[in-house]
């Protein structure tokens, strides 16, 4: 084979392995992180007698997931029904590999980015698959074959396409300053011209907003705790495949946060750290610490912002989504032309 | 070109011995795969090249619109075409139209789909029992098109030019990407785009005074 081909699939196999397996850690401690949390918030202890500080806990509830009777009832339509929760657990994995989490570093002689795939227009890739991620849940809900189910898919369906909308709006601010649709290009610009939450803080509140409610997390948490007794369009998955679904929230979670830090904050930016004069090798590991610090920040917000506001009801949402966020991205827009122009002046 | 026939081959065997012999679908599911993966290892160079992937996705393409036809639910008919959206939107990704590809699957795989979905799940449709062909004026005129369709294709292949496959020289740089299509939308193409987003927003006007409740 081509040495140049079999270079690409072996950094490129690397990378993805590398990535797969940190996303899904963080996904698997995250349950631990929020019950902590919430469990600080609330004023009490949280779980933390399994192991050491309870971080044994995430390892306890994956044993008792599998060996959870999976209850597949006759009702239910089959084929769609076991293909609904990877529908929502690809987009979520694959919108990761566009993101940057490190600069490009020299090793072994060649130059790596610390970026699965830093496509041309990676923040186009990001939007197509987010509206991918619709369909895992209308399809979870409609082969349910429950009107309980049905009802929650369909209400989270036009809930995620809403709020893609203001993501997409909040996007364009960004994508004027930057001039492209690279993320690897993004972060740069920021390096540059300062941190994109300092101009466009508008943008960078509608879209964390959006965030939360592509995530299906409180406040937008109308699907899953819908009415309230029934859990909304994951009624019927019990097992293995309900934890499907809670791991896929909290790897849509960590991809969430992570185009927020990298669109807003500046990614693996660590203002003053190229004056330190350090090696290569350790800037970047100080600039991929401070990624993952950023994004476990918002992570953090998550959890905090779902143990603290109550859920909104599905015509408030609505309300926000179409007549709350979108206005304020439109306004974001034209203060982004307005600076873009002074800029080039 | 080996691997491509061996590929096709064991999904038909597959398929054949899937709607014969259901009781032994696992042993023959595990042969399969096994045959498959000798093939690959055999053929890694295949899978690199670009001619390879061009027919697999041609022929995953074909089978999924053909299913989006046979099969008798509606919704699986639904994401049979989502699957077929997404082969296209590769296939302009090979013909380097990288922005076309990424606007194809967030539109019309979608959103576009989406829709088709809510439809589909909204308004309980009668499952069919399977693809039946309606009597005789119908059956005639399916045969008579079968037959123009296959003309039509056996002509088309047989006088194919000898152009190479993938011609990578010819083409600007920035071909495809979107500063190309915004820098040509927005000069040549300004009155045309402008057009079409005023009949977007008459669309959408339409939409919303149709399905408004009457004001009181």
């Amino acid at each position: 084979m081509d040495p140049v081909i079999a270079r690409v699939l072996i950094e490129s196999g690397v990378k993805i392995a590398l990535f797969f397996f940190v996303v899904m850690t963080v996904v698997a401690n995250m349950s631990w992180v929020e019950r902590r949390v919430s469990a600080w918030i609330q004023d009490r202890q949280g779980p933390n007698r399994v192991g050491p500080l309870g971080l044994l806990q995430p390892l306890a509830d994956g044993v008792k997931f599998l060996f959870k009777e999976e209850v597949a009832p006759p009702h239910v339509y089959l084929p769609v029904y076991l293909l609904a929760p990877m529908l929502i657990f690809v987009p979520a994995l694959v919108t990761f590999a566009v993101v940057p989490i490190g600069p490009t570093l020299s090793l072994f002689g060649h130059r790596i980015a610390l970026q699965i795939a830093d496509v041309d227009n990676g923040i186009l890739v990001v939007l197509a698959f987010s509206s991918m991620g619709v369909y895992g849940v209308a399809l979870a809900g409609w082969s349910s074959n429950n009107k309980y189910s049905l009802m929650g898919g369909l209400r989270s369906s036009a809930q995620l396409i809403s709020y893609e909308l203001a993501i997409g709006i909040a996007i364009i601010g960004v994508l004027m300053t930057t001039g492209s649709l690279r993320l690897s290009d993004v972060v740069a610009h920021q390096i540059d011209h300062g941190w994109n939450i300092l101009y466009q803080l508008p943008g960078f509140l509608v879209f964390l907003t959006a965030a939360f409610a592509e995530t299906n997390r409180l406040p937008f948490d109308l699907p899953e705790a819908e009415t309230e007794l029934v859990a909304g369009y994951h009624t019927e998955y019990s097992g293995m495949r309900f934890l499907m679904f809670y791991m896929a929230e909290y790897a849509n979670m960590v991809t969430a946060s992570a185009l927020v830090v990298t669109l807003y904050l500046g990614g693996y930016h660590v203002p003053g750290l190229a004056r330190l004069g350090l090696s290569e090798i350790a800037a970047a590991i100080i600039q991929v610490l401070a990624f993952c610090a950023k994004v476990g920040f918002f992570l953090f917000v998550y959890v905090w912002v779902r143990w603290t506001i109550p859920r909104f009801r599905y015509d408030q949402l609505m309300n926000l989504g179409w007549k709350g966020l979108l206005p304020i991205g439109l306004a974001n827009i034209l203060w982004v032309s307005f600076l873009v122009l002074m800029r080039a002046n | 070109m080996v691997l491509l026939l061996g590929l096709i081959g064991l999904i038909a065997v597959f398929a054949a011995v899937r709607s014969l012999l259901p009781a032994r679908s696992i042993p023959a599911g595990i042969a399969v795969g096994a045959i498959a993966t000798v093939l690959v290892a055999l053929n890694l160079r295949e899978l690199v090249s670009l001619e390879f992937w061009s027919w697999i996705i041609g022929f995953v393409a074909i089978m999924s619109a053909v299913m989006v036809v046979i099969h008798p639910n509606p919704m699986v008919s639904v994401l049979f075409l989502i699957m077929n959206l997404f082969c296209i939107a590769l296939f302009f990704l090979i013909l380097n139209a990288q922005f076309l590809a990424v606007i194809q699957v967030i539109i019309y795989a979608g959103a576009i789909m989406v829709l088709f979905v809510f439809v589909v799940m909204l308004l309980n449709i009668r499952l069919e029992e399977g693809l039946r062909i309606g009597g005789g004026p119908m059956r005639s005129g399916a045969i008579a098109l079968g037959a123009v369709f296959a003309a039509l294709m056996f002509h088309a292949i047989r006088n194919r030019g000898e152009a190479p496959y993938f011609d990578p020289g010819g083409y600007d740089a920035g071909f495809g990407t979107a500063r190309e299509i915004g820098r040509l939308l927005f000069t040549r193409y300004q009155f045309a785009f402008e057009s079409a987003s005023i009949l977007l927003i008459a669309a959408m006007i339409g939409a919303v005074v149709l399905a408004k409740r009457r004001l009181r």
